[in-house]
C-alpha cells in the first residue's frame, strides 16, 4: 500500500472512529440527557410532593391553630358572658334588697298585709266561694305594685340624680344591665305579693264552709301586676329620666282607670286591657259560668312586662339582636293575649249562663235530707248540710202540717245579663218551693231562714212576697226564734238595720215588708221564751196562718200586748 | 419594668379646641404623676384612658387590652380602677353598700368574696369605723376616700386617680398619699394632681401636660433639675424673672433667668415645673 493510499485507508479509518464515537456519544449524551431528565423530572415530582406535603401540613396545622384560636374566643366569650349574668343577678340581687327597703314599699307591704287580715276576718267573708276569692286577692296589690312603679323608677334615675353616671359608665357591667337588674328587682317583691295572694287565698280556702274552684291564673295576676307596675317604672325612668314623671303618671292613671271608668267597666273586651278586670257583681256563680279569659290575660301582662324591659334595656344604649329578638316576642305575646282576652264572653258561657238561670235542673244535683230536697250547682252540694239544719229548725217550730211538709229547697241565679247584674231574683210561685242563693253566712242566714218561714207560712215565695197582715209575725219569730241572737238577726236581715218602725226584709228573692206593728209584736215575743211562744204557734197554727189573721190578732194568740191599728204595708 | 400602658397618637377635639394633641406615653408599674394647668388636658386623657371618652386619633392599650374592640374594652375596664375628679355618691347608700355596689359593676359576683374584698378596700381607705353610716352624714374627706375605695375595690392593675387630694386638709392628703403609695407598689397608677409635693412624695416619675400635649416626660429629679440654676433670690421683684414671688422672709424667690452674680437658690420640683410650662406660664406676681 502506497503512502497515499495508506493515509487515505487511516484518514477513513480516523473518519470511522470518529463518526462512531460521536454516534456512541450522541447515543450515549441522548441517554444521558434522558436519565437526566428522568432525574430532574423526578427530582422536581419529589419536591412538587414535598412541598405539597408540606403546604397541606401547614395549612392543617394553621388551620388546627386556628380552630383553637376560635375556640379560646369562644370559650372566653362564653365564659365573660356567664361572668356578665352572674354579675346581672347579683346587681339585681342587690337593688331588690334596696327596694325592699325602700319606705314606700314597706308601708305598701304593711298595708297589703293589713288588708289581707282585714279584708278575711271580715264576717260577710265567712263561707268563702273560691272562685271569687281567687279573684279578690287582685286589689291589695295593686298598692304594692304602684310602690314597686316609684320606686324602681327612683333607683334608675339614681345614678343621674347623684351624678355617679360618669363613674358607674366605665365599671364592666353595661348601663343595659343595669337597666334589667332594676326590672329584675321587682321579682323579689312580686315573689312576696304572691305570698300574700297565696295566704290570702289559703285563708279562705280553709274557712269552714269554704267551697267552689280558685283560679291559678286569677291568683297570677296581681303579682303579675307588680311585676308589670315595677317595669313600667323602669321604662319610664329611661324614656323621661325625672323624677317627677312617675309620680304624675300614677295621677293619671288614676284619673283614667278609677275616675273616668269608661270604657274599663262591665263584661265588655275593653276592661280587659287594663292591669286589672275584678269584675266583681254582688252574686256568687258557678265556675262555668264566669267566661274570665285570665289565662290570657296572664298572658297578655306578662308580655307587657317583658315589653316594657326590654324596651327599657333598648333604650339603655344596647344593640343585641337577642334583645331585639326578644322583644319582637315580648310584642306577639302581648298582641296575642290582648286580642284574644278582648273577644268577650264565649257563646258556649253565655249557652251556659242562660241554662243555668232558666232550668237550673238540668245543672243540678239533689240531696234529701229529713222532709227536704235540696238541689244545688255541683260546686255547691257541700253547703246542703247548713241549708237543712236551717230548714229543720224553722220546720221544728212550726205546727199543723208544716211540721213535716216536704220542701224543695232550690239554688237558684240569674246570669242572663251578665255577672255584674244586681238585680233580684224573681220569687219562685212553685208551691212548697225555697230559693237559696249562691252566698252563705253573715245575714244570708236569716234572709234564709226567713225565705223558708214564708213558704212554710204563705205555701209560696211569690204570695209570701205579698204578705201584708199577721201572717208577717209568726213568719218572723220562725225565722229568727231559734238564733243565738235573734234581735240581732232581726236588725240585720231588716234592710236598714233598724228594730223599731216599719222595713223591707231581706231574703233570696224579693223583699218582705214588716210594718212597725209587727215589728212590735215580733221583738215582743223575741223577748219570750222560745218553747212557750212555739206551743202557742203550734196550738194556733191553722188560725196564724190564715189570710184573714191580723197582726192584733196574731199578737193576742201568742200571748203579746198589742196596740197596733189595721195592717197598712204602706205605713 | 414593663410596660404597662402605652399611648400613641392620641388626639381628641372639642369644637376647635385641641383637648389632646398627639399625646404619647408609655407607662410602668408604680405611681405616675401628671402636671398641669387647668384646661391642659389632664381630665380628658384620664378619660380617655380610663375609657368614659373616646380619643379621636390614636392608640392605646393597657395591661396588653385594647379599647379599639369591645372585647378588648371589657378586659381594660375589668382592669381598671378609676376615681373621676368630682366623684358622685349615692347619699343614701353607706359605704359598705357603695363601694359593694361598685363591687358587683366590676362583676365581683361571689357575695362573701366580694364583701370580704369590700371590708379590705374600706380598711385600706381608713374607712372601717364609718362603713355602715349614711354617705351624706360623711366629710368630704371621707367622701372622697370613699371614692378611692370604690377605685381600689376588685384589685384592679390600672389605677386612674382624677386629682383625689383637692379640698382635702394636710391630715387627709397624708392618710391619702399612704393609701396611693401601697396601692403604687404593685399596679399602675396615674395620678393627675395640682399638688406638686404628692408628685415629689409619691411619683417615680411624672408627666406635664400643657395645651393638651406632653411638654414632659421623666422623673421628679430631672423636673426639678430643670430649674437648677434658674432660681434666685432678690430684694425686689426681678424684672427678667418669669414668676416671682414674696417669700416669708422678705425677699422675693425669682425663677427664670438670673441675672449675672444673682443668688441662687435650690430648686424645687414646682420650678422646674412652672419653668416647663413656660409659654402658658400666667406670669405670678406678689
Amino acid at each position: 500500500m502506497t503512502a497515499p493510499a495508506r493515509r487515505q485507508e487511516t484518514g477513513r479509518e480516523a473518519k470511522e472512529t470518529r463518526e462512531t464515537r460521536e454516534t456512541r456519544e450522541a447515543k450515549e449524551t441522548r441517554e444521558e440527557t434522558q436519565e437526566t431528565r428522568e432525574t430532574r423530572e423526578a427530582t422536581v415530582r419529589e419536591a412538587k410532593e414535598a412541598k405539597e406535603a408540606k403546604e397541606a401540613k401547614e395549612a392543617k396545622a394553621a388551620k388546627k391553630a386556628k380552630e383553637a384560636k376560635e375556640a379560646t374566643v369562644r370559650d372566653a366569650a362564653r365564659s365573660a358572658s356567664r361572668h356578665s349574668l352572674a354579675a346581672l343577678l347579683a346587681l339585681a340581687r342587690f337593688e331588690a334588697r334596696g327596694l325592699l327597703l325602700r319606705l314606700p314599699v314597706v308601708l305598701a307591704l304593711a298595708g297589703y298585709t293589713a288588708w289581707i287580715v282585714w279584708r278575711t276576718l271580715q264576717p260577710w267573708d265567712d263561707y268563702p266561694v273560691l272562685q271569687d276569692a281567687d279573684r279578690a286577692t287582685q286589689g291589695g296589690p295593686l298598692f304594692v305594685g304602684l310602690a314597686a312603679l316609684l320606686c324602681a323608677n327612683q333607683a334608675v334615675l339614681r345614678s343621674r340624680r347623684h351624678d355617679t353616671e360618669r363613674h358607674l359608665g366605665v365599671l364592666v357591667l353595661p348601663r343595659a344591665h343595669r337597666t334589667a337588674a332594676h326590672a329584675l328587682s321587682v321579682v323579689p317583691l312580686a315573689l312576696l305579693t304572691a305570698a300574700g295572694v297565696a295566704a290570702q287565698f289559703t285563708w279562705e280556702a280553709l274557712k269552714p264552709g269554704a267551697l267552689g274552684r280558685g283560679s291559678a291564673a286569677e291568683l297570677l295576676t296581681g303579682p303579675l301586676v307588680v311585676l308589670l307596675f315595677g317595669a313600667i317604672g323602669v321604662l319610664l325612668a329611661r324614656l323621661v329620666p325625672s323624677a317627677v314623671a312617675a309620680p304624675l303618671l300614677v295621677v293619671v292613671s288614676f284619673l283614667l282607670f278609677v275616675g273616668a271608668g269608661f270604657p274599663f267597666t262591665g263584661e265588655t273586651g275593653a276592661v280587659w286591657t287594663a292591669p286589672l278586670a275584678a269584675g266583681a257583681g254582688t252574686h256568687s256563680y258557678p265556675s262555668g259560668l264566669l267566661g274570665r279569659p285570665a289565662g290570657w290575660h296572664d298572658l297578655y301582662l306578662a308580655g307587657l312586662t317583658l315589653t316594657a324591659v326590654l324596651l327599657a334595656v333598648l333604650l339603655s344604649g344596647t344593640r343585641a339582636r337577642t334583645v331585639r329578638a326578644a322583644l319582637a316576642a315580648a310584642l306577639t305575646l302581648t298582641v296575642l293575649g290582648g286580642v284574644v282576652q278582648t273577644g268577650g264572653v264565649p257563646a258556649v258561657t253565655t249557652a251556659a249562663r242562660l241554662r243555668a238561670s232558666l232550668t237550673p235542673e238540668k245543672d243540678q244535683t239533689c240531696v234529701r235530707r229529713g222532709t227536704a230536697t235540696y238541689c244545688a250547682f255541683p260546686e255547691w252540694t257541700p253547703r246542703v248540710g247548713d241549708w237543712a239544719r236551717t230548714v229543720e229548725r224553722v220546720q221544728s217550730l212550726t205546727g199543723g202540717t208544716a211540721h213535716g211538709r216536704p220542701l224543695l229547697v232550690r239554688q237558684r241565679l240569674d246570669a242572663r245579663r251578665g255577672l255584674l247584674d244586681d238585680a233580684a231574683l224573681a220569687p219562685s210561685r212553685h208551691p212548697r218551693q225555697v230559693t237559696v242563693g249562691t252566698a252563705w253566712g253573715g245575714n244570708r242566714v236569716p234572709e234564709f231562714s226567713t225565705a223558708v218561714a214564708a213558704v212554710l207560712v204563705a205555701g209560696d215565695e211569690k204570695t209570701a212576697s205579698e204578705l201584708c197582715d199577721g201572717r208577717m209575725v209568726t213568719v218572723m219569730w220562725l225565722s229568727l226564734a231559734w238564733q243565738t241572737d235573734p234581735e240581732s238577726a232581726l236588725r240585720h236581715v231588716r234592710l236598714d238595720d233598724s228594730l223599731t218602725g216599719s222595713a223591707i226584709v231581706l231574703s233570696p228573692t224579693e223583699p218582705l215588708r214588716m210594718t212597725a206593728g209587727q215589728t212590735e209584736v215580733v221583738r215582743a215575743l223575741l223577748h219570750k221564751p222560745v218553747t212557750g211562744v212555739a206551743v202557742r204557734v203550734k196550738a194556733h197554727w191553722a188560725e196564724l196562718t190564715s189570710p184573714k189573721i191580723t197582726t192584733a190578732r196574731a199578737a193576742e194568740l201568742l200571748g203579746v200586748p198589742a196596740e197596733v191599728g189595721a195592717d197598712r204595708c204602706a205605713q | 419594668m414593663t410596660v404597662t400602658v402605652s399611648a400613641s397618637g392620641l388626639g381628641l377635639r372639642y369644637g376647635s379646641t385641641h383637648a389632646l394633641d398627639e399625646v404619647s406615653l408609655r407607662l410602668r408599674r408604680g405611681v405616675t404623676g401628671l402636671l398641669g394647668p387647668n384646661g391642659a388636658g389632664k381630665t380628658t386623657l384620664l378619660r380617655v384612658l380610663a375609657t368614659a371618652v373616646p380619643a379621636d386619633r390614636g392608640a392605646f392599650t393597657v395591661l396588653g387590652h385594647d379599647p379599639a374592640t369591645a372585647r378588648g374594652r371589657q378586659e381594660l375596664r375589668r382592669a381598671l380602677g378609676y376615681l373621676p375628679q368630682t366623684p358622685g355618691f349615692h347619699p343614701d347608700f353607706t359605704p359598705f353598700e357603695f363601694v359593694d355596689y361598685v363591687a358587683i359593676l366590676k362583676e365581683l359576683t361571689d357575695r362573701a368574696a366580694r364583701h370580704q374584698e369590700v371590708r379590705r378596700v374600706l380598711a385600706e381607705a381608713d374607712l372601717a369605723d364609718v362603713r355602715g353610716k349614711r354617705i351624706r352624714k360623711l366629710s368630704g374627706g371621707m367622701r372622697q376616700r370613699v371614692a378611692l375605695a370604690a377605685a381600689l375595690v376588685g384589685d384592679p392593675g390600672f389605677l386612674v386617680l382624677d386629682e383625689p387630694t383637692v379640698g382635702l386638709d394636710p391630715e387627709q392628703r397624708m392618710r391619702f398619699r399612704e393609701v396611693i403609695a401601697r396601692a403604687g407598689e404593685d399596679r399602675t397608677v396615674l395620678l393627675s394632681t395640682h399638688q406638686t409635693e404628692d408628685v415629689a412624695m409619691l411619683c417615680h416619675r411624672v408627666l406635664v401636660m400643657a395645651g393638651g400635649r406632653i411638654r414632659f416626660d421623666g422623673t421628679p429629679a430631672e423636673l426639678t433639675a430643670r430649674a437648677a440654676g434658674r432660681v434666685w433670690s432678690s430684694a425686689g421683684r426681678d424684672v427678667g424673672a418669669k414668676a416671682g414671688w414674696r417669700t416669708g422672709d422678705g425677699g422675693f424667690r425669682n425663677i427664670g433667668d438670673p441675672p449675672e452674680g444673682a443668688s441662687l437658690l435650690a430648686p424645687t420640683l414646682e420650678d422646674g415645673y412652672l419653668l416647663t410650662l413656660d409659654g402658658d406660664l400666667a406670669e405670678v406676681t406678689a
